[in-house]
């Protein structure tokens, strides 16, 4: 069973991750749903795909009240991502869903209505949550070519999408990066195969290595904290992406 | 819409989300309980001997403080049930206006949609059944639960009694054995208006 685990608590500004989980249909590729708090509102980022939207929602609502959900943020447009979107809008219809103009006429056959969505430009746009801004960091073609990063300046954590993830085999489950030379092993053909352009990593690293992070928070995969969030941005900038069919 | 003041069909995650908010409620202030019944055994310990029979009903109340958690466990476990059945019937409610949609849209297409959609009505037929006997269970679980809490009371009143016999400790005893009290009420009150939701 999925459950949620607070990773980052300053008074109401916390974050929460309803992690991998071990009783997941082998099928279904396994997911991190991220949720962020302050000031009574809540933002899920990633909400992930329908087949999961019980376990999901059964996690956060043990923990904190669902209503204080008020928007989705969907990094780009898999179904992985937000398949769940109509099951979160018929819970609450007034839900808004932050995600690339680029998505803006594909995500709706998810379900949701023109004033669900709202949509980022491409040099990334700023979401206020309770008086939080949380910037939306463009990661375009990483992997997809509508895509973006969430940054909480103030926590110090980048919640980043595809970018990060790691395939990790069932031993493996635990919520961070313990020993990154062991953990990224399941990274690398990941990001070669799903990571289409050299050019658009470079700035992607260029630009994130700019930025305070004590916390990279990858869609699949576990948390990469304080030295190793580094190691990881070299380790990527260093990696030929766009390379990884297998012969 | 105030959502929270409408009756909700049975198969409404709003329903289970209502029902979940008061059993969270519940596992908080039974947290509180353990901690109190903790407190009571330690001033009883101070206390000496006069107290011996307070040091009892404060070992028993946390006993109870255990035997509440494992019962809250339980209606949690149930509440997962029920999110799984309501998000599946919300599925299913979309698949079914999607065939309508399409039937109202071209009477011709009525001999290619009717089996799917019969399939749609059996599957929401069979959700409908579960979430029935989830709710039953439900509302079991939370009679157990009441019935637990009333040996709860009767704990928290002997707490009161034996407070009295305890010497020069018997203010500090009675103020805890009122504490214990108010704990075992609040917990009382609101799964009983959880019992009241339940019944609509």
């Amino acid at each position: 069973m999925k459950k949620l685990e607070f990773i980052y608590e300053d008074g109401a500004h916390k974050w929460a991750v309803v992690a991998r989980d071990p009783a997941k249909p082998s099928h279904l590729i396994d997911t991190n749903e991220y949720l962020v708090l302050n000031g009574g509102e809540a933002l899920l980022a990633d909400p992930g795909g329908m087949e999961i939207f019980s376990a999901v929602f059964s996690a956060i609502s043990a923990e904190i009240d669902p209503y204080t959900i008020r928007h989705l943020f969907a990094s780009h447009q898999d179904p992985d991502v937000i398949s769940s979107l109509a099951l979160w809008l018929d819970f609450n219809p007034d839900l808004k869903c932050h995600l690339s103009w680029l998505w803006g006429s594909f995500i709706p056959h998810f379900g949701g209505t023109a004033d669900t969505f709202v949509a980022i430009p491409d040099e990334g746009a700023t979401i206020s949550l309770g008086g939080l801004m949380l910037d939306a960091i463009p990661a375009h073609y990483l992997h997809s070519s509508g895509n973006f990063n969430l940054y909480d300046r103030k926590a110090r954590i980048l919640f980043s999408g595809d970018v990060g993830a790691a395939l990790l085999p069932p031993e493996e489950s635990g919520l961070y990066v313990e020993n990154f030379d062991r953990h990224i092993r399941h990274s690398r053909d990941f990001h070669r195969r799903w990571m289409g352009s050299n050019k658009a990593k470079l700035s992607w690293c260029e630009r994130v290595s700019r930025l305070d992070i004590d916390m990279l928070c990858p869609q699949h995969g576990a948390i990469y904290r304080g030295e190793d969030v580094k190691r990881f941005i070299n380790w990527f900038a260093d990696l030929d992406v766009g390379s990884g069919i297998r012969d | 819409m105030d959502i929270m003041n409408d009756i909700e069909p049975i198969s409404s995650l709003h329903r289970v989300v209502k029902a979940n908010e008061d059993i969270k409620k519940v596992i908080r202030i039974s947290s509180g309980v353990n901690l109190v019944a903790l407190n009571a055994m330690l001033i009883a310990k101070r206390s000496g001997e006069r107290s011996r029979g307070f040091a009892v009903v404060s070992s028993e109340l946390r006993l109870f403080s255990r035997n509440l958690d494992a019962a809250m466990t339980g209606l949690g476990e149930l509440i997962f049930s029920l999110v799984r059945d309501a998000a599946a019937m919300q599925r299913q409610r979309q698949q079914h206006s999607h065939f309508m949609a399409v039937m109202s849209i071209n009477k011709s297409m009525r001999k290619w949609v009717e089996p799917p959609l019969a399939r749609v009505e059996a599957r929401m037929g069979s959700i409908e059944e579960e979430i029935s006997r989830d709710w039953h269970k439900l509302r079991l679980q939370l009679n157990r639960v009441l019935q637990l809490c009333e040996s709860g009371r009767s704990l928290s009143r002997s707490a009161k009694i034996e407070a009295v016999y305890g010497g020069d400790m018997s203010t500090t005893l009675k103020q805890v054995a009122n504490q214990i009290e108010e704990t075992v009420d609040e917990i009382f009150s609101t799964l009983k208006l959880l019992r009241m939701q339940l019944a609509e």
